[in-house]
């Protein structure tokens, strides 16, 4: 502390560091950082481009699903069924190149319109007639995963073809294509939630939907779209997916459901609404890889995996708890 | 003199740099009513938590039947037969009304199996003292809010209790039920009980109290023999100085254009064929009690809610808001009542809290123009002189009666024509509420017209222009505020 009037050195390093308390995923950050340096001194395969770039794209197909439940999570909401729209996106999305002989540049954007529409859905039951969230998408987690079996006969969608394969597989100065789609699209989703009415309004209604309609927001037009934005993101990574195994396989999102939200919580998203940021998810996407990989580098049982990822989740809402005292 | 059977002595309480209760000592007698007045932040609260055992005092002790007594929880004031009926209400909505009264002190056997015929015996003899018009069988969500707040109490009195806390008991109470609340209260004092009563409705206060303690800045600064005792002398003592009461002599209006006409409005079970008119520059009072209908009535003017019959024009056009976005456009605004449930963004700062009705003033092709915003925000702290520290302060660390400025601010900013105020001061101390309301009165000499709704009768001769006076959702009249009283009003309501 200093009395003078003066701003002292020290206050002008207390400034920046005070704003990276107050970041809501400055905790994310700090573990995040600290594993990988863990992970650096531990084993010498760590911190090579190959592997960096294999956890790279093992964070984006989850995390690319967590932007969208991150929206969901800020409007009060949770879509359960983001895991079978990106199921039934992928396989959708690989008949149009196996069946419907679609270029294979406009089956991406065809998908991703698909999974809009299967998000808006979701959004027409939830927004439109004020039904329960975890219910509608809980059912239609069930129709969505239902149909992708009923399309598939349980049988993989292959082969999608060579000029395809580069979304999921390619990479550009050795950066892998889905990293480069996650990296835009998390920060396309930062700058309109910071920047833009529709951003502010996705805080406002999440932070006090009766406010915000009495302030003049329509809420329900927000929550219709935010919805119909978690199944795009869902879907985007469905079929990105399935280009990287060159094959849509009917179990595509199998665990992505928990692997969004827990991306998304770990990265301070409150699930009361109104509260996250698209930067947290991004980091707690990557912490979640970073600690996977550990795991096979360190050579630990892969049954741990999902032990540890549950005492990350705890540790993370209890640093938050703490934080808010 | 008897002894008191609790008394209070030298407490403190600080909360970080805020002091919140400095060297209070008091005591109450069995078959006393003790009344607490005091402006918001006058530690009122604080005093009463601490009694209830909700808090701990920093310095100082607690004396119960002349013991001193340390209260770890509210548990332990439980024990000491200490109740509480609390301000807000904390019911379980789906649960029975006689289960809500006895939650926790069901009748049971040595099993732990609940003897229910017991249970709703012991609870009919509770609610009768206050009211035995409520069904003890319907789940507590389905009654009025006033019947919860009896319930409530209720469940207070069932307790043992030899002292009992009220605090703003007929803050949402109709004057029926407020005096059924009095006459418990009175039927208690006669049995020996002891009580806490705060509220702000001082004449209230004057006629139910035996004793008046004034607080003010966290100490005691007077007590007064409510036989004896004026509102102008609490007034006095409360506010620490002789209140600027607002002298705004209510003008007409007469020859100025009508901006809103509402004609025959009606939702059935809220109001009913509701008419009347507002001009430009005008204040126009709405006078009614809780379930007069006026929040109803406010709603549905602006579109949240839809109406059943009847026409509105604003400026001799057509009004018929689907959606308060529809109102807002055309320039008509509307300030709720619960600020914090229905106003207030708490997770946003001070300065969105204010800019999100006008964001479409200030949008470009790439988003929001916040540079614009930060200079639009300034101008407004500035000129409804709002306390504030930084604009991107969290709006919850301002007091109440600046959050309420920030949200009136809000409606400033864009070019609003008819601003609908539904208890803008309710909650906000004494002078934060005359400064509002020389801002409105300023605004008003501007063009603003703006329907005033409080269920403070003077607050309403304060500031209107002409009074319109509801009750149970039917217009009794409207009246000029000049020459009017109180008393006229509510004999007009009460017609």
């Amino acid at each position: 502390m200093t009395d003078t009037t003066t701003i002292s050195p020290m206050a002008r390093l207390a400034a920046p560091l005070l704003r990276f308390r107050q970041w809501q995923a400055s905790g994310v950050f700090l573990a995040l950082v600290l594993l990988v340096l863990a992970l650096s001194l531990a084993t010498p395969n760590f911190l090579t481009p190959y592997n960096l770039s294999v956890v790279a794209r093992q964070a984006s197909f989850v995390g690319l699903v967590a932007l969208g439940q991150t929206l969901v999570l800020l409007i009060g909401g949770i879509d359960l069924s983001v895991g079978a729209a990106a199921g039934l996106s992928a396989i959708i999305g690989s008949l149009m190149l196996t069946s419907g002989g679609i270029h294979p540049y406009a089956v991406l954007p065809l998908t991703a319109a698909f999974g809009l529409g299967l998000g808006l859905i979701n959004g027409f039951f939830v927004a439109t007639l004020r039904l329960n969230p975890f219910i509608v998408t809980l059912a239609s987690w069930e129709i969505f995963a239902g149909l992708t079996l009923v399309v598939t006969e349980g049988y993989p969608i292959r082969p999608l073809g060579e000029q395809f394969r580069v979304f999921g597989q390619g990479s550009v100065y050795g950066v892998p294509v889905p990293v480069l789609i996650f990296i835009a699209a998390g920060a396309l989703l930062a700058y309109v939630l910071r920047m833009t009415r529709f951003g502010r309004d996705i805080y406002a209604v999440g932070g006090n939907r009766e406010a915000a309609t009495l302030v003049g927001i329509r809420a329900a037009r927000v929550e219709f779209m935010v919805f119909g934005l978690a199944g795009l993101f869902a879907a985007l990574a469905g079929i990105l997916y399935a280009s990287r195994m060159d094959s849509g396989q009917p179990s595509v999102g199998e665990g992505w459901l928990m692997g969004a939200i827990t991306a998304a919580i770990i990265g301070g998203t409150s699930l009361r609404g109104g509260q996250g940021t698209i930067a947290g998810t991004i980091l707690g996407a990557l912490l979640m890889a970073v600690l996977g990989n550990g795991i096979v580098l360190l050579n630990v049982s892969g049954f741990w995996e999902r032990v540890i990822i549950g005492i990350v989740v705890l540790v993370a809402i209890l640093v938050d708890l703490f934080r808010r005292k | 003199m008897s002894a008191p059977v609790l008394a209070a002595v030298d407490l403190a309480k600080r909360f970080g740099p805020v002091r919140a209760l400095a060297q209070v000592s008091l005591g109450i007698k069995r078959g006393e009513i003790l009344a607490i007045v005091g402006e918001n932040g006058a530690g009122k609260s604080t005093l009463v938590n601490i009694v209830c055992g909700r808090l701990r005092p920093d310095a100082g002790t607690l004396m119960l039947d002349g013991q001193a007594v340390q209260f770890r929880s509210t548990v332990d004031a439980q024990r000491a037969a200490i109740a509480i009926a609390p301000q807000e209400i904390h019911l379980v909505p789906a649960l029975s009304v006689a289960e809500n009264i006895l939650l926790g002190t069901q009748t049971h056997d040595g099993l732990g199996r609940i003897d229910w015929p017991a249970t709703r015996r012991r609870a009919q003899a509770v609610l009768a003292l206050l009211d035995d018009g409520i069904d003890l069988d319907l789940p507590a969500g389905q009654l009025s809010k006033p019947q919860q707040q009896l319930v409530q109490i209720a469940r207070a009195a069932a307790t043992a209790a030899r002292i009992l806390i009220f605090d703003e008991p007929t803050a949402a109470l109709t004057d029926r039920e407020a005096a059924k609340l009095f006459r418990f209260i009175k039927a208690f004092r006669e049995r020996g009980g002891a009580v806490f009563y705060i509220s702000h409705r001082l004449d209230e206060v004057r006629n139910l109290a035996d004793r008046i303690v004034v607080m003010r800045d966290g100490q005691v600064v007077a007590e007064l023999d409510s036989k004896t005792t004026t509102k102008a002398e609490m007034v006095r003592h409360m506010a620490g100085q002789e209140m600027q009461v607002a002298e705004r002599a209510a003008r007409s209006q007469a020859g100025a254009e009508t901006v809103l006409a509402v004609n025959g409005l009606t939702r059935a079970g809220e109001f009913q064929d509701v008419s009347f008119d507002l001009r430009k520059g005008e204040v126009l009072g709405i006078a009614g009690l809780v379930g007069s209908g006026r929040t109803e009535l406010g709603r549905c003017l602006f579109g949240a809610t839809r109406r059943q019959a009847g026409t509105v024009e604003l400026f001799g056009q057509p009004f018929a808001p689907r959606h308060p976005a529809e109102a807002i456009a055309r320039g008509f605004v509307y300030l709720p009542e619960e600020r914090k449930q229905d106003g207030i963004f708490p997770l946003l700062s001070i300065a969105e809290n204010m800019t999100l009705p006008s964001h479409r003033d200030f949008t470009a092709v790439l988003g929001l123009r916040f540079a614009d915003m930060a200079r639009a925000v300034e101008r407004c702290v500035r000129e409804a002189r709002i306390k504030i520290g930084s604009p991107r302060d969290p709006i919850t660390t301002l007091s109440g009666g600046n959050q309420q400025k920030v949200i009136i601010a809000r409606w400033l900013m864009r070019q609003s024509h008819v601003l609908f105020l539904d208890e803008p001061t309710r909650g906000i101390d004494v002078n934060a509420k005359a400064e509002i309301q020389r801002q409105l009165a300023a605004l008003t000499d501007a063009g603003l017209s703006i329907i005033y709704v409080s269920s403070e009768l003077q607050d309403i001769l304060d500031i209107a222009d002409r009074i319109l006076v509801l009750h149970e959702g039917r217009v009794k009249g409207t009246v000029d505020a000049q020459g009017a009283t109180q008393e006229s009003l509510l004999r007009l309501a009460m017609s």
